[in-house]
């Protein structure tokens, strides 16, 4: 029992970056309607931006966390105009295919600007673990957990409490009957394209304090897990994608525990195939 | 002479997903169909000792079975939703043959797939004396006969079939097109294919590791018949050369050819949508031929 808990506790701290990167592929995917396999790269690129700052000025954390977002915006801004606004009128899976050849793009670079495959990454360790009865609560993990809820809170007030908020949303819902309400529709996808790759860095930022380090393969990892979130969110949901997060880390936590490291991303892959190939047709492509 | 049984291998990959394309459905599952019939037959004539000819086969066979098995709940997604499950499809399989220990002791080694160490020992071709020449022969025998399979079916009314439920899957209905058959017939022979070609490539690489085969071989697959074109089965064909061609002209460039390899992608999708062989391509090369034709009459 406190084994289940204990994991259902970790699962739940690892699960709220899940749901943050999975609400960046939501933003993405509901208002563009096209799937940016190149997300996690892009955040990969920030990390690494990151870590290289971290080599040069050892100590610093709060600059340390500006790169890593500002190289996750500027990657972004680099697929969005190369693998969306260039390919606008080509077909969805056109784009899809262009953010596979982006996704590699990123990938040789960070791995050619870099010294070694696994770069440090910073993590601020005098931080204490909190024992709540017999369930550890490891630093790292809670940092995890603070953090993205606060990223979250602000992102959903962002969205429904702002115009730029409801903007998007009505983009998400009808870009055309958006379009003839005056909204640019273009821009508007710029705009969430920047507010994905930002949330996508701090969650970066998040990962990769826990991990204290990052290799080249972050980048099919994170659009792994991103993708998993939203899909089980309900693709287009961002409630749903916050909800898909916890559930996946919770199942990735629990099936370590259990069963072992080696089977826990078998498992993450398989409810990713059951959830699209089983759930009804209907779900897919609803409104924000 | 390995270059070319290389092409065999990527060409029947091309293929594998251009009869699943041509149902409009974008699979990302070929790569797993590849392991599944690159372990199967290796299984067989390594473990079992079977001869070559049924080792294939059945790897082929296994493929088409689970692309038969696949086709079903994909009939339920489709586009971008389709690409995530077969590609989930795709990492299940790596995942299963990253674990699975099946191994026998043959004097001081061990033959057969040990998990994460990989799959060793597939040496039919050097135990029976095979040379590079005999290998390339009985690749290009299987490649010439899937192709000849495929371009047949693309003059009959199967062709006809597959394409119309691609083009508009509401009109195919309407005129008494059974979708469901359609659609998992296209799967499962891209299963098959894809199976055979993982057979063959897993005798001439004597060594199998599951990370070959991941979202990169994938993507390939299904890059090769979308840059190539799906007009015709010439389409695969030219996405191999392309393909490959670049990969070997770039090389000069050393770690930084993957950076340009993209931009030409892009570009190439850009420039021609619909791949270099598209149908308005093989629509004008037979009118073209038709003039000169009747030219020919003309001049009689």
């Amino acid at each position: 029992m406190v084994d289940f808990l204990q994991a259902l506790v970790d699962g739940v701290m690892l699960g709220a970056t899940y749901s943050l990167l999975g609400l960046g592929f939501t933003l993405i995917f509901g208002v563009l309607r096209r799937l940016n396999l190149a997300f996690g790269p892009t955040i990969l690129v920030g990390i690494y931006a990151g870590s290289h700052l971290s080599l040069a000025w050892p100590g610093a954390l709060v600059p340390v966390v500006a790169v890593t977002v500002a190289g996750a915006l500027l990657a972004g801004v680099y697929v969005e105009r190369f693998s969306f606004r260039a390919l606008a009128r080509q077909a969805p899976v056109v784009s899809m295919i262009s953010t596979f050849a982006v996704w590699m793009q990123l990938q040789e670079l960070v791995s050619l600007l870099s010294p070694s495959r696994t770069m440090p990454y910073p993590s601020p360790v005098w931080l204490p673990a909190v024992a709540v009865g017999p369930i550890l609560l490891r630093s790292d993990g809670l940092l995890m957990w603070s953090g993205a809820t606060l990223i979250m809170l602000a992102l959903f007030a962002l969205l429904y409490r702002t115009r730029f908020g409801t903007t998007i949303r009505a983009v998400a819902d009808s870009s055309e009957a958006a379009t003839l309400m005056g909204v640019n529709v273009a821009m508007v996808g710029a705009a969430a394209f920047l507010v994905a790759s930002a949330v996508g860095g701090l969650a970066g930022v998040l990962i990769a304090q826990s991990h204290q380090q990052v290799t080249p393969y972050f980048g099919l990892w994170a659009t792994v897990k991103g993708m998993t979130a939203m899909l089980l969110g309900g693709a287009g949901s961002l409630p749903g994608a916050v909800v898909g997060g916890l559930a996946l880390g919770v199942v990735e936590t629990q099936t370590l525990w259990h069963f072992g490291g080696q089977w826990r991303d078998l498992v993450s892959y398989a409810l990713l195939f059951l959830v699209v190939a089983l759930s009804p047709r209907t779900r897919w492509g609803s409104g924000l | 002479m390995s270059l070319l049984t290389l092409f065999g291998f990527r060409i029947l990959l091309g293929l594998s997903a251009y009869v699943v394309i041509l149902t409009g459905q974008i699979s990302m599952a070929q790569a797993g169909f590849y392991a599944l019939g690159a372990y199967t037959a290796a299984t067989a004539t390594a473990i079992w000792g079977w001869p070559i000819v049924p080792a294939i086969l059945l790897g082929g066979l296994v493929g088409g079975l689970f692309g038969f098995l696949v086709g079903f709940p994909a009939l339920r997604v489709r586009g971008l939703f389709l690409v995530i499950a077969t590609l989930a499809f795709t990492e299940i399989v790596r995942m299963v043959f990253l674990n699975l220990k099946y191994t026998i002791r043959v004097g001081d080694r061990t033959i057969g797939p040990a998990a994460a160490e990989g799959f060793r020992g597939i040496t039919y071709y050097y135990e029976n004396g095979w040379s590079a020449l005999q290998i390339m022969a009985f690749t290009w025998l299987f490649v010439l006969a899937v192709l000849a399979g495929f371009w047949l079916m693309d003059r009959s009314r199967a062709g006809a079939v597959l394409r119309a439920v691609g083009e508009d899957e509401l009109a195919a209905a309407s005129v008494g097109i059974n979708l469901t058959a359609a659609k998992v017939a296209a799967m499962a022979a891209g299963g098959l294919v894809a199976g055979l070609a993982g057979a063959l490539y897993a005798h001439y690489a004597t060594y199998l590791s599951q990370e070959e085969f991941g979202a990169l071989l994938a993507t390939f697959a299904i890059a090769y018949p979308l840059v190539g074109g799906t007009g015709s089965v010439a389409g695969p064909i030219a996405g191999v050369l392309f393909f490959s061609l670049l990969i070997d002209g770039l090389r000069f460039l050393g770690d930084w050819r993957n950076l340009l390899f993209g931009v030409l992608i892009i570009a190439m999708m850009n420039l021609r949508p619909h791949g270099i062989i598209d149908v308005g391509l093989v629509r004008r090369l037979r009118a073209l031929l038709h003039l000169r034709r009747e030219r020919a009459y003309a001049g009689d």
